[in-house]
């Protein structure tokens, strides 16, 4: 009995004096890199042999230079260690590793991954001032932590390689804090060529044409479009991703702009119009698989599939470019142009991208040589090589090998504008309002009431 | 050794006691005060705790001063333009929703842990059949969350792979959307929470009902009393005390409640809690003044049950 007790009393003093120690010994740890760090990226020559070792090879050894193809070290030193944080895991970790293969050979930078989808990670980091040298996130951060990041002029950026759309994105308050690394083009829809062919579809040019393919459809029986919403507790972007296309239809770039700064509400007319053409197409289930309930319940992944099973259940998808991977992953047997292709949303005046953004805590030597490495030409060429979605950087614009990634680049090399996700753009609720507003639309609530929230959010966001 | 020295420890001081309760003191100023404090001062703060909340005031708007964070909390959700839309909107809002879950929930896992509890009583299998009821309490909140996503599974096609759709079509019946439908989805939320809880309800419970002396019982049966009156007017008072330290237990969890509804309608479609409404406010809009406004709202909401379960508790003792 006093045995027992004791052998109790022990194992919750152990208890407690681990919880202590993991409490205090948070802060060393968490900075740590965890199991998921790339070990094919770090250099063996990191602890032994620093000096010596020219990645080279036994010539040139003073100069790195030269020796590096093109690769400016900026200073960093053998052994140089950068911490980043992104969300990007398996396949992506992959990607992302063999891209930066080429400057971590070149200048021995040691990397010390982090992955994980939990944005709470990265805020709390920052706040308790142990930001990771950079991050990969959303616009939302940039927008987030302007005033703790560095300017991307300041890190060596070859700003050539990019569209002004893009530098006016990444821009917050006049500083350039975010370098786009990563994009995915979203005013796009999905269609099989093999049943527009068998029907006797054309690809629309006009928005008129869409409609009017659309009723057509309708009126052989066919449903046209496939729509979902489900993702979690990010349910909606789907919609709002179609009101944001609709309005580069119906208003274009500057409109789209407008809302983004504030100048106009969200409740303006325009928008609500653009909510009553989506609303007339994504509620009726002549229109849409399913109807309301379809486009509300389904995932947005089953939405992507529908267009492509046997028999098809409609005949678009409107989805960014990952539908490519998606359909590839979920039918095999199709082939991209024959049995999968996209079009850009007719009469759109500008295209809207999703994208992942690098951001710079530090601006230190082995940081200054990755933004350098990744706006130079051989970083964009890399990265298309690789096929990590589409990069940013026009250098990399012909260095695709899969054809639906061409196809994409091509589009978006000749976009009259690229604009940025709404949602993502404009801190604090307005994204969740956003969401909210067009499921509750969707179900049958009160169109006023859903976009005057909406407004609310994007009034108290900007401080309008 | 000598006697006349009384050792120390035998005419301890007044703080001796203080030293003893130290460690766990400083446990808890640490992980429960401190966080608590820090909570409170930054629900009068903006987003990020860098100013007074007054500053977010929007003119022209409702504005209550340094309670604005509070003002957000109680009144965003609700629709003031006339007492029909009021209550409309009351019954939508998280504090409804929260609402329609203690009633519910609670009634729903002490009810049918009771009934179990009783009948399971009577039969061989006892174990058996307490034991499948309990095993829903192995399942963590988001496992039973994506199982019973998957029942509710809603398809556009005549063949379902949600159960319960699937159930429905094969007797011909149309599909219905069962989480996204406003008024019917939170019931079937509330579903979920009692398929999980009720084996905790019903463990307690039986264990109360097994001390119950079967003497007493005897006496009744004796004096002509049936099982339905021995039940009524017998055992449910002798374990009352019982009854209610669990209604308030479940109360208390259920106004906590997330993870079944981060996970199953991510709060859309009139799901939301007050629990994901506070994640969402602090680590989806990073509004750190409003998410922990109602963190406070939602603690003042449950401090009345803890002191009402602590109270019972301290009577019991007494009792003893």
């Amino acid at each position: 009995m006093n045995r027992k007790s004791m052998v109790w009393s022990l194992t919750s003093l152990f208890t407690l004096v681990a919880i202590l120690l993991s409490a205090c010994g948070s802060a060393a740890t968490a900075t740590q890199a965890p199991a998921t760090q790339a070990p094919a990226t770090q250099p063996p020559a990191a602890t032994e042999a620093p000096a010596t070792q020219a990645p080279a090879g036994t010539e040139a050894p003073a100069t790195q230079a030269p020796a590096t193809g093109g690769i400016d070290c900026m200073g960093a030193q053998q052994g140089d260690e950068i911490s980043m944080l992104y969300q990007w895991s398996g396949t992506e970790e992959d990607n992302l590793n063999k891209i930066l293969a080429p400057l971590v050979e070149a200048c021995g930078i040691v990397l010390k991954p982090e992955s994980s989808r939990d944005q709470a990670l990265l805020d709390t980091r920052v706040k308790a001032g142990t930001p990771p040298d950079i991050a990969f996130y959303n616009i939302a951060q940039l927008v987030q932590y302007q005033d703790k990041l560095k300017d991307m002029n300041d890190l060596g950026i070859n700003a050539d390689n990019y569209l002004d759309s893009w530098k006016q994105i990444g821009t917050v308050n006049g500083k350039w804090v975010g370098l786009p690394v990563k994009t995915d083009t979203k005013t796009i829809i999905w269609y099989s060529p093999a049943n527009f062919q068998s029907a006797g579809y054309e690809v629309p040019k006009t928005w008129d044409d869409l409609n009017a393919l659309v009723e057509k459809m309708v009126a052989d029986g066919k449903v046209p479009w496939s729509m979902g919403f489900e993702s979690g507790d990010a349910t909606g972007w789907t919609g709002t991703d179609w009101i944001q296309d609709i309005l580069l239809v119906t208003k274009g770039p500057d409109y789209v702009n407008g809302i983004m700064d504030g100048s106009i509400p969200y409740n303006d007319a325009a928008v609500k119009e653009a909510y009553q053409t989506y609303g007339k197409w994504a509620t009726d289930p002549k229109y849409t698989v399913g109807g309301a309930q379809g486009t509300v319940s389904t995932a947005f992944l089953d939405a992507i599939y529908k267009p492509f099973a046997d028999p098809p259940e409609a005949m678009m998808v409107k989805q960014s470019g990952f539908a490519a991977g998606a359909i590839a992953a979920q039918f095999p047997d199709l082939k991209y142009g024959t049995d999968y292709a996209f079009f850009m949303m007719p009469g759109a005046q500008g295209i809207q991208i999703g994208a992942d953004w690098m951001m710079a805590f530090s601006d230190k030597p082995a940081v200054k040589a990755l933004v350098a490495y990744l706006s130079s030409d051989a970083g964009g060429k890399k990265w298309a090589e690789v096929g990590f979605d589409l990069t940013p950087n026009k250098a990399g614009t012909d260095s695709y090998t899969d054809p639906a990634a061409k196809d994409k680049a091509k589009l978006l090399g000749d976009a009259a504008a690229v604009l940025a996700d709404l949602g993502d753009k404009i801190p604090g609720g307005f994204g969740s309002a956003e969401f909210k507003a067009i499921s509750d639309y969707i179900n049958g609530g009160d169109l006023d009431k859903d976009l005057s929230d909406v407004a609310a959010a994007q009034a108290q966001a900007l401080g309008k | 050794m000598t006697t006349q020295n009384i050792p120390k420890i035998m005419k301890q001081g007044s703080w001796v006691p203080w030293l003893y309760l130290l460690p766990a003191l400083i446990v808890m100023s640490f992980f429960i005060v401190y966080p608590m404090i820090n909570t409170i001062s930054l629900s009068f703060g903006n987003k990020d705790g860098t100013a007074p909340a007054s500053t977010t005031c929007v003119e022209g708007k409702p504005c209550w001063g340094i309670f604005e964070d509070y003002r957000y909390a109680l009144t965003a959700e609700l629709n003031f333009s006339s007492a029909g839309a009021l209550w409309d909107s009351f019954w939508k809002s998280s504090f409804g929703n929260n609402l329609k879950w203690i009633i519910l929930m609670t009634a729903g896992t002490v009810g049918i842990g009771l009934a179990y509890a009783v009948l399971a009583d009577r039969v061989k299998y006892e174990a058996l059949a307490k034991a499948i009821l309990f095993m829903p309490m192995a399942i963590s909140f988001v496992g039973a969350g994506i199982i019973w996503k998957f029942v509710y599974d809603y398809g556009t096609k005549q063949v379902q792979i949600g159960l319960l759709n699937s159930i429905i079509t094969s007797f011909g019946g149309k599909p219905v959307s069962w989480l996204s439908t406003p008024g019917l989805n939170t019931l079937m939320l509330i579903l979920v929470g009692v398929w999980i809880w009720t084996g905790f309800c019903m463990t307690i419970l039986s264990a109360a009902l097994k001390s119950v002396p079967e003497d007493i019982l005897e006496a009744a049966r004796v004096d002509g009393a049936t099982e339905w009156s021995t039940f009524w007017k017998v055992t449910v008072p002798i374990i009352m005390p019982t009854i209610l330290v669990v209604i308030t237990t479940m109360v208390i969890n259920v106004l906590k409640l997330f993870d079944i509804v981060y996970v199953m309608t991510g709060g859309n479609f009139s799901t939301n809690v007050i629990a994901n409404r506070m994640y969402t406010e602090m680590y989806k809009n990073f509004n750190v003044g409003r998410g922990t406004a109602i963190a406070v709202v939602l603690v003042l909401a449950i401090i009345p049950f803890i002191y009402f379960n602590i109270r019972r508790f301290l009577e019991q003792e007494a009792i003893r």
